[in-house]
């Protein structure tokens, strides 16, 4: 009788163990929980940042170009952009106004038709940030990384009467 | 039984007020380091561009000089290494600024803020050739520490409505120190190019 109730009472308090065992207050933990949660959402809001690589040549480098396989791309400071195609004696086509949804494309033409294309881009100081941000955007999409060859000039006053002749 | 009951019960119930407390003093930690660092690097904010490059490449973490255009056309630059801050700039939180247009001052020297906001850190006024010398004397700092093991990696963040003259002339001063090398900080845009 002794061992009889030697084996049920350790059965039983066992049983008692796991009853008390469930009740564990989760309120503290989850308050926690719920701060780790506001501090990782409010610290990773940043995250989402991308760079675009930018490669300029050289400045006293000097690499003789051929002419026909320069597209200079000019954009005005109303954002419009022009594209001139040149020609193998060092002169260039007249300025053709393209517009903003069929740069991507028109590119990506170019780009096929001729591995060896060249962009010399040239940017108005007025225009905005985000205009020059956009057009390395379509270069990036639309040309594969190959092929892809330009480099940033000085837009001259000269390079504004061009423009505005072509329609700016 | 009653007896071997009352001894378990206690055992039982864990008490997490010690875990809690040591979790709320590490996550306050945390975030006070956190915001620090925040307050004293993103002091400057700029709304970036969007764009939609296939070649998704993300921010370095480290070894980062951040050149910031700020819309008044200013140009802030930053790295994130204390000990070359305070080499460099005498302060830890020391940063430089340059105003390309030589006929105005920068937002800094008139209104002591910097895109409205107070500022927090020592700021020192660069002319285009401390810029310059500038942009070489960090390099040099950050290799003499590091045993010429490390470089910087050049990131421009350039609010998308300051004029392109800001950014061309930034780009000459890259050129003439033969920084050529430098990336585009950007948002991603998840639209169609083009339509932005």
């Amino acid at each position: 009788m002794a061992d009889f109730d030697f084996t049920s009472a350790p059965v039983k308090s066992r049983q008692s163990l796991l009853k008390a065992g469930v009740r564990i207050d989760m309120t503290p933990m989850v308050d926690v929980i719920m701060l780790l949660l506001t501090f990782f959402m409010l610290t990773t809001t940043l995250a989402n940042q991308q760079v675009m690589k930018i490669n300029l040549p050289k400045g006293d480098e000097s690499v003789p170009v051929n002419m026909g396989n320069v597209l200079t791309v000019r954009v005005s400071e109303k954002g419009n952009t022009f594209f001139s195609f040149g020609k193998e004696n060092g002169s260039e086509s007249l300025p053709e106004k393209i517009r903003s949804n069929e740069i991507g494309s028109r590119l990506a033409k170019l780009s096929a038709a001729n591995s060896d294309l060249l962009l010399i881009l040239k940017f108005d100081r007025n225009m905005k940030y985000r205009t020059m941000v956009d057009m390395l955007d379509e270069i990036n999409n639309s040309i594969p990384e190959k092929s892809r060859r330009f480099s940033i000039k000085k837009m001259e006053s000269t390079d504004v009467e061009i423009i505005k002749k072509a329609g700016d | 039984m009653g007896k071997s009951r009352s001894i378990k019960k206690p055992g039982v119930k864990i008490d997490m007020t010690p875990l809690v407390d040591v979790i709320m003093l590490l996550l306050t930690f945390f975030m006070l380091t956190a915001t620090f660092k925040a307050e004293m690097s993103e002091n400057i904010e700029v709304k970036l561009p969007k764009s939609l490059n296939v070649d998704t490449t993300k921010l370095p973490e480290k070894d980062v000089m951040t050149l910031t255009l700020t819309k008044a056309g200013d140009i802030y630059v930053d790295v994130d290494n204390f000990k070359v801050r305070k080499e460099v700039f005498g302060d830890e939180f020391g940063i430089g600024v340059y105003h390309p247009d030589s006929t105005g001052k920068s937002e800094v020297e008139t209104t002591q803020k910097i895109g409205g906001k107070d500022v927090k850190r020592k700021v020192i006024v660069l002319n285009r050739e401390k810029f310059e010398k500038t942009l070489g004397d960090l390099r040099v700092a950050l290799k003499n520490m590091t045993q010429n093991k490390s470089d910087y990696k050049i990131v421009l963040k350039g609010d998308k409505d300051v004029d392109f003259g800001v950014v061309e002339d930034l780009m000459q001063s890259l050129k003439d120190t033969r920084n050529t090398r430098f990336s585009l900080v950007t948002d991603i845009d998840a639209g169609e190019p083009g339509k932005k």
